[in-house]
């Protein structure tokens, strides 16, 4: 796989992707005008309920008719304006960029890794209730097969106070890329690495104790690569099966790769798979409303959250098939 | 009886809940070694299986080499004969092992034998018993870790002591494999 640079991404946007990228823009500058003018609709709707409610005692409610169709007008065709300006947007500017990063890979927008999988890599264990995702990214890096999209998933508590009202909180578990890869070893069972938060705060000794007592896991594998041990955590069926996987070579590219996206990752194997997690706080590759779309600096960053995802596959180098499994 | 008493009461039975839960976990760590050991084992021999058919796909390609086939052949039949001792057997291992990473080394003049089917999915095994064997080792190496930090901290230290529990040795690479292996040499 050929490793594209960013003077190669440089001439890609210049030759294939501005032409593409300036009728969106005309319809992204549509778009924000459309907001605008729904900010203004509501702005003489909150005037209007100051004069009819504060000033005029509510006899004067028929004047909101005016502007309420006027924002339903708008409103509705905005929301078709917006859908069909992301799905073009991904299937033209988002689809190229994977197409170009390599062609072996597949784009699908609306698709994403499904829920049994999620939790087939045991990196989440919470209860799942709400479960959403979009831009799969699927095809075949040389020897490996590859599936990763982005994932949102939460699960919800309810409190219900004093007065009987239940209301009902959504928190996440997990939102970011996720995924999945054919690994180049053949084993069975499960080893889950996990960001390590109480060894970093505890230290080694407290720390170990501390993960040892993690009884939704399984046992606690500790590694001798220090650094390693610093910042993850990891979880086993079987100590050898383990270390089998997690070579001295894994491990140092399992914690480079974690230095370089500078996020927190989870990584886990299970039945000859690796899954791969990566937290993010922004949603992905969405296209911009407010501001132009047209810069270089905004395909880059499209560009570098996909190659980050595409990049593992090197670096962890799962191409190298020198073991049984071919 | 007095308060006194039972808070006496109490607390023997305090220590002495304490003292088997220690004794337990030193004797939990004991056999952790042991089981790593053994681990490690099973996959010598898996290993030592292989051998043969390693042997037989590249003896008719390499027929003057025989030298490297006997050698190969008497440390099999010594490892498998014996039920040597910790130090023993990683002796025998590393040796072998220096021996047949020669032979595949050596193996780089025969293109004909290099590109057989037969040749590359033995070496992909052999690649992969070696990467268990390793991970094996590395398993040993943790456990014994753990054993050895029960036996020196307190107040585990204590117990072992009475028990009779020392340290052991790590699975350590003997210093003829660290060097770089001379294919020559081997092949004499």
């Amino acid at each position: 796989m050929a490793v594209k640079t960013l003077s190669e991404l440089a001439d890609f946007y210049s030759a294939v992707l501005l032409p593409v990228l300036r009728p969106l823009e005309a319809k992204r500058k549509k778009l924000a005008g459309g907001y605008l003018k729904l900010t203004l609709i509501t702005a003489v709707v909150l005037l209007l309920v100051f004069i009819v409610f504060v000033a005029g005692n509510g006899r004067l409610w028929w004047l909101f008719l005016f502007p309420g169709a006027a924002g339903l007008w708008v409103g509705i065709d905005l929301y078709g304006v917006g859908r069909s300006y992301t799905a073009e947007f991904k299937n033209s500017v988002i689809a190229a960029l994977v197409g170009f990063l390599d062609k072996g890979l597949v784009y699908n927008w609306e698709s994403h890794i499904g829920l049994e999988e999620y939790q087939n890599s045991r990196i989440f264990l919470q209860r799942v209730d709400r479960y959403s995702g979009d831009d799969l990214v699927s095809g075949k890096l040389d020897k490996t097969r590859i599936r990763f999209s982005e994932l949102h998933t939460e699960y919800k508590t309810q409190t219900t106070d004093s007065k009987g009202h239940t209301e009902t909180h959504w928190h996440t578990i997990f939102k970011g890329l996720f995924f999945i890869a054919d690994f180049n070893k053949d084993f069975n069972g499960c080893t889950v690495v996990l960001p390590d938060v109480a060894e970093k705060m505890l230290g080694g000794f407290l720390g170990g104790l501390l993960q040892n007592m993690n009884l939704s896991r399984a046992k606690l594998i500790k590694l001798e690569d220090p650094e390693f041990e610093k910042n993850f955590a990891v979880y086993g069926e079987d100590q050898v099966t383990a270390r089998y996987i997690l070579s001295t070579s894994l491990m140092e590219r399992l914690l480079a790769y974690k230095k370089e996206t500078n996020k927190t990752v989870y990584f886990s194997f299970v039945d000859s798979r690796i899954y791969v997690a990566v937290a993010y706080n922004k949603n992905l590759f969405e296209p911009k409303i407010f501001g132009t779309i047209l810069s270089f600096e905004a395909i880059k960053e499209y560009f570098l959250d996909l190659k980050l995802a595409v990049d593992l596959v090197d670096e962890l180098s799962l191409n190298t098939r020198i073991w049984s499994k071919t | 009886m007095s308060s006194g008493f039972y808070v006496f009461l109490g607390f023997c039975g305090f220590i002495f809940v304490l003292v088997v839960l220690l004794m337990n976990s030193l004797i939990y760590k004991k056999n952790m070694v042991n089981n790593a050991f053994s681990t490690i084992d099973v996959l010598l021999k898996k290993r030592f299986d292989l051998i043969p058919n390693l042997v037989a796909a590249v003896k008719g390609y390499m027929a003057h080499e025989a030298g490297v086939f006997t050698k190969i052949a008497e440390l099999r039949s010594r490892a498998l004969s014996g039920q040597g001792t910790l130090n023993e057997t990683i002796a025998l291992d590393s040796e072998l092992t220096g021996v047949l990473r020669g032979l595949l080394v050596s193996v780089e003049n025969y293109p004909a034998l290099k590109a057989s089917d037969n040749f590359m999915q033995l070496q992909r095994t052999l690649n992969e018993v070696e990467e268990q064997i390793s991970a094996a080792r590395r398993a040993f190496n943790a456990a014994v870790n753990e054993y050895n930090n029960a036996v020196q901290m307190v107040p585990t230290n204590v117990l072992a002591s009475l028990m009779n529990y020392r340290e052991k040795k790590f699975f350590t690479i003997l210093e003829a494999e660290k060097k770089n292996i001379n294919t020559g040499e081997l092949l004499k």
